[in-house]
């Protein structure tokens, strides 16, 4: 009889043992589901939500605030999304926040991010609606990189082109670059070029000499030795100056 | 059904000598089913009729309940943790161990742990059961309560049964948590992984829809194992090595029928996802 007592005894401590394993369980999966605290909804309309699921977090400031409650089609180009948000963050989300939709990493699940909203503005209400912002979608980002890789493929065409055409010789810097002749020519050019202003100088020696223009030279010389000795003055001076400082 | 069809074929096949009469094949299959049907029919008028044998089925629970709580902890405990250790290095090369805690705690609940706990009971009590009811049968006992007025089905059966279908839930409620240990145990082997991060990261992707299902189903598997092997310990009519095979056919049986219960709960849970 004794032992049959504790037997019972031992098969009360196993069921309650599971009984409470059972429900700390159920309670911090409702917890997270917001189950057991006080939640206020809020809306907000998408034209796609990307794979939005009821059930997926809702998160404001990088923290989870609440979950997505419900989300029904409500004409051929809206959607809308109830989110259920825990009552205590509510005096921090502003009636001007924004809703949009990310992801937890590349692959992960959807998320709703709300951001604040104007500090000091009145604070968001049970039922209230909030703008949505429609964020860009890998579908989006796939598009604008298309567009970008399409210009570069333009790009390198018309590159490839201009190479093509300078290889060629053909064109100003085709020619400069590739074409033999012309370097030759532009050799004895500058070889002609050389001499020419050699004989120049000659020439202007001479002139220098020349009793026409004689008087115009030595008035040129003159001036320039006036600059330079009004320039020593004024050094002289700034000298001074510093040293009376 | 196959195992089914098989231990009938067998039993029939050596009792011919002895019995020409008795049905082979198909046909012994179909009575099988047949008394299986009847004898849970009979199971659930009377568990809800009075007297109740109270005291024999909280014995009954102790005995399947408590005396199996080692073995299911050890083995929830050892799966968890094997399971984690198997799964880290796949998770690894996509750099995705950060959903280990989630994957393993999912994979356990909605199916590792139910099943695993379920075959075990399957093994340890059904085997049991089977085998005391046959030997009972054969010892007379159960005519000699039937001459008394006893009410050996009640008494031995009913609570017998009942007992599998409330314990083996609660095994595996146990048998969860010791695995959920087990395997934070073993994301702890290769790094260190805080209790609340790891149990933080479970019961964020752990849903109601992954919990009741797999408990749901729990009740059933219960309910098989208790019913199978009383069926065929109850109905042993082969002497002493009648109640070997009867033990032996209670755990085949049981467990095949676990596998076909779980077939039908992951198309049945499914349904409401």
């Amino acid at each position: 009889m004794k032992k049959e007592t504790g037997n019972k005894i031992r098969l009360g401590l196993f069921v309650i043992g599971g009984a409470l394993i059972f429900l700390v369980g159920i309670y911090f999966i409702g917890q997270k589901r917001l189950l057991f605290s006080s939640t206020i909804k809020v809306k907000t309309i998408y034209h796609d939500v990307n794979g939005l699921q009821a059930g997926n977090n809702v998160r404001f400031s990088g923290i989870d605030v609440g979950t997505v409650d419900d989300i029904t089609i409500i004409s051929d180009t809206a959607v809308r999304v109830t989110l259920a948000i825990d009552r205590s963050v509510q005096k921090f989300i502003k009636k001007d926040a924004k809703a949009s939709i990310g992801s937890e990493g590349l692959m992960g699940d959807k998320i709703v991010n709300i951001s604040a909203g104007t500090d000091g503005g009145p604070e968001i209400e049970n039922g209230d609606m909030v703008m949505a912002m429609e964020g860009s979608t890998i579908d989006e980002i796939m598009k604008s990189v298309k567009i970008t890789a399409d210009n570069a493929a333009h790009i390198t065409a018309d590159l490839a082109d201009v190479v093509g055409t300078i290889k060629t010789g053909r064109g100003t810097i085709g020619k400069l670059l590739m074409d033999t002749v012309f370097a030759d020519n532009l050799d004895a050019t500058m070889v002609n070029v050389k001499q020419a202003s050699g004989g120049l100088k000659e020439n202007m020696e001479a002139a220098k000499h020349n009793f026409l223009l004689r008087g115009y030279f030595k008035k040129k010389e003159r001036e320039a030795e006036k600059k330079e000795k009004e320039q020593e003055k004024e050094e002289k001076k700034a000298e001074k100056d510093s040293s009376t400082k | 059904m196959t195992a089914d069809k098989a231990t009938a074929h067998h039993t029939a096949d050596s009792s011919q000598e002895k019995d020409i009469s008795k049905p082979t094949g198909v046909k012994a299959l179909l009575i099988e089913v047949a008394g299986m049907t009847h004898f849970s029919g009979r199971f659930f008028k009377e568990a809800f009729l009075p007297p109740y044998e109270l005291n024999e089925f909280l014995k009954q629970s102790y005995l399947i309940g408590n005396k199996s709580l080692p073995l299911v902890g050890i083995t929830a405990f050892i799966m968890g943790l094997v399971f984690t250790m198997q799964s880290q290095p796949t998770l690894a090369k996509f750099g995705a161990t950060s959903w280990l805690p989630a994957m393993v705690s999912v994979a356990m609940i909605r199916e590792i742990s139910p099943v695993i706990t379920a075959l075990i009971c399957a093994g340890k009590v059904g085997s049991g059961i089977g085998a005391e009811l046959a030997s009972m049968r054969v010892t007379e006992q159960i005519d000699a309560m039937e001459v008394a007025g006893n009410r050996p089905f009640k008494y031995i059966v009913v609570s017998k049964i009942a007992a599998t279908i409330f314990m083996v839930p609660l095994l595996v409620i146990f048998a969860d948590g010791i695995a959920l240990i087990g395997s934070y145990l073993g994301v702890n082997l290769s790094g260190h992984t805080a209790f609340n991060v790891f149990f933080g990261h479970v019961f964020n992707k752990l849903d109601f829809i992954d919990v009741f299902p797999a408990f749901v189903k729990t009740f059933f598997f219960g309910f098989a194992i208790g019913m199978i092997s009383c069926y065929k310990g109850y109905n042993s009519n082969e002497g002493t090595e009648g109640v070997g095979r009867a033990a032996n056919s209670a755990v085949v049986i049981a467990s095949l029928a676990i596998f076909i219960i779980d077939m039908i709960a992951v198309q049945v849970a499914n349904l409401f996802n």
